[in-house]
């Protein structure tokens, strides 16, 4: 699959008709196999752009250092989904923002290139090959895919005792440094003050160490609760390979089965972490 | 001739250093490569191109208590931290050595970081030549090299049935018993061939591209994490803090990054490097041009791992590439 074309002759068109300044899309890495996002200012970098398989950033936190400038942005199903969080929790505006959504049938693992075929784990559960909302759509609407189990992963640690879940997630989170790719590349993790970094009060010290580390971890899992749009971003660019998506993905799960909700499906519908309802009292006594 | 240790009294040197002291090398944690305490031989690594992180967390620990005050009936004692070990890293590439030589500069330095100090003094190095490479390291651009022996204690190379044995320093000579050593007649492999990157006036060049837009348009695509700072061998900024119990106040460092957002904040709010672009220039800078123009020396070893790591391809030796090439216009 390659979509470049495609999407140099609309960056152009919407460059050159001044509907906005930058085209937020993708080019080529320096390892001539992947991608990275690209910026387009000017039309003589268009042909610079490129969309295939590789190109597996979700491209829409860029939107939120550009919240008054009109930007065009390529994005993936998974990735049209931050948008409309983003919306919905009133980070963005809507007609500052140029869609290019694109028909995706998954990302290739880190390292290969176009042809390979070899999905991400991520994309293998993916029910939505067609973004949820776009100015203009490229590829052909298609069907979507029939998943019939979509949290397979969450099924699988919820059949762990708590012992064992315990030591794994013990385990996996000794080995963060406090890097925050996670928290950087996620859409959803916005604050301008986030609560790691608050020195009055102290929610989390800066010791990188096991009980700190897992502090970190659990209280941002907690945050994205409902709001996680599983573009799988976190765990991608975790250095120590920590499957943060699973964590988000328990979560995710959690809220679909409480409240039937699933974060970025639309931008209206309200969210249920910032929505309370007197009779959501979810187990809590009176 | 050179002096040659077989496969297998390397590896029963290795188990006798594990019973004397902390013996520290590359081990599989899940599918990463990590320098850890190793208890068991079997447990080491030996066929690798390099760690996922450096070795640098052995000597600038990526959470370190300095010291403690102890306070008891209206007394207050200051306590040093406790000091480990005499340990041995085994499997340390040239390159990563470079860097710890690197951080000498700054840590060691007088008044010199006594817990830096401390750890350097205890910690012997038993380097691996590089037989082959990753594909985005360039060692040899930054003034080191796939066989360097400058900043080692003992320096191995494979060959068949066994390693090539350079001892290089004293506290090599003492860690290395001669009855496990023979003379054997083979030549050292080729080194393998690295990619050139033109560093050659880095520093000058970094300073006339000071004020140029590059770095705004370069920082557009920056997440402004840590990763490339906490995989680097010689990033070395800290952030410390004074954790307080009811009679005991510990004070501790732990790893901090010019990429985070309020990495310059001070009181009354004021960030001199507020924006994204002035961020990631300080990067750069700082291992292209202050360190060089402070301690004469490239503050980059040419490791490649923030190349490997970036999650948005932030390449070093793209930036070195190109800021050459913005000198060349400004030139023009």
């Amino acid at each position: 699959m390659d979509f470049s074309e495609e999407i140099r002759s609309k960056a152009k068109e919407l460059l050159e008709s001044g509907t906005v300044d930058c085209v937020i899309g993708y080019e080529r890495a320096t390892d001539g196999v992947g991608a990275r996002p690209l910026f387009v200012y000017q039309p003589n970098d268009i042909d610079r752009l490129i969309f295939d398989q590789t190109c597996t950033h979700n491209l829409t936190k860029y939107l939120l250092n550009r919240k008054d400038k009109a930007t065009a942005i390529v994005v993936k199903p998974c990735d049209s989904r931050a948008i409309n969080l983003l919306i919905n929790e009133s980070q963005i505006q809507r007609d500052k923002v140029s869609i290019i959504g694109v028909v995706c049938p998954g990302v290739v693992k880190a390292g290969l290139d176009n042809t390979s075929g070899e999905l991400q784990d991520t994309c293998r559960m993916c029910q939505q090959h067609t973004p949820v909302l776009y100015d203009f759509l490229v590829g052909e609407l298609g069907l979507e895919p029939d998943v019939p189990d979509t949290y397979p992963d969450v099924t699988g640690m919820e059949d762990k005792s708590a012992g064992e879940r315990r030591a794994f997630w013990e385990e996996q989170f000794s080995r963060c440094i406090r890097c925050y790719a996670c928290r950087q590349v996620c859409p959803g993790c916005y604050c301008l003050e986030c609560f790691v970094e608050r020195l009055d009060p102290t929610w989390v010290g800066i010791r990188i160490a096991p009980g700190e580390n897992e502090v970190w971890n659990t209280m941002r899992a907690f945050h994205l609760a409902g709001r996680c749009i599983d573009c799988n971003e976190c765990e991608r660019v975790c250095p120590v390979n920590i499957p943060l998506s699973l964590l988000n993905r328990k979560l995710g799960k959690e809220v679909e089965e409480l409240f039937k909700f699933q974060a970025g499906i639309d931008a209206e519908t309200p969210m249920p972490f910032s929505t309370f309802d007197k009779e959501e009292k979810l187990g809590i006594s009176e | 001739m050179s002096e040659f240790i077989s496969k297998q009294n390397l590896l029963t040197w290795l188990g006798q250093l594990i019973g004397e002291r902390n013996l520290v090398a590359p081990t599989r944690v899940d599918d990463l490569l990590l320098f850890r305490k190793i208890d068991r031989v079997e447990d080491i690594v030996f066929d690798f191109d390099n760690t996922t992180l450096s070795p640098k967390e052995w000597f600038f620990p990526s959470s370190e208590t300095l010291f403690y005050v102890d306070r008891k009936d209206g007394q207050t004692e200051l306590m040093p931290a406790a000091i480990e070990k005499e340990t041995a890293i085994f499997g340390i590439r040239p390159c990563d050595a470079q860097g710890m030589t690197m951080n000498d500069y700054p840590f060691l330095e007088e008044p010199a970081d006594d817990l830096y100090r401390q750890h350097r003094d205890i910690t012997a190095l038993i380097g691996l030549a590089c037989i082959t490479a990753c594909p985005e390291c360039f060692c040899t651009s930054m003034g080191g090299g796939p066989h360097d022996t400058a900043n080692v204690d003992i320096l191995l190379t494979e060959v068949t049935d066994g390693y090539i044995v350079q001892v290089l320093t004293d506290k090599g000579k003492a860690l290395l018993p001669d009855n496990l050593l023979a003379t054997a007649d083979v030549s050292s492999p080729l080194a393998p061939v690295l990619s050139e990157i033109p560093s050659e006036g880095i520093a000058e060049k970094m300073r006339q591209a000071f004020d140029e837009p590059f770095w705004d348009r370069l920082a557009d695509r920056c997440i402004h994490c840590n990763i490339c700072s906490y995989v680097c061998p010689t990033c070395y900024c800290f952030d410390v803090r004074d954790y307080t119990d009811k009679e005991r106040i510990e004070r501790v460092r732990s790893w901090e990054s010019c990429q985070s957002p309020g990495f310059t904040r001070i009181a009354g709010g004021h960030d001199p490097r507020s924006t994204k672009g002035s961020r990631l220039r300080q990067r750069f800078s700082h291992k292209l041009l202050y360190f060089p123009n402070q301690f004469g020396a490239l503050g980059c070893i040419g490791c490649g791992r923030c190349v490997r790591a970036c999650p948005v391809n932030i390449d070093i030796r793209e930036i070195i590439q190109d800021v050459q090439q913005l000198g060349v216009k400004s030139e023009a």
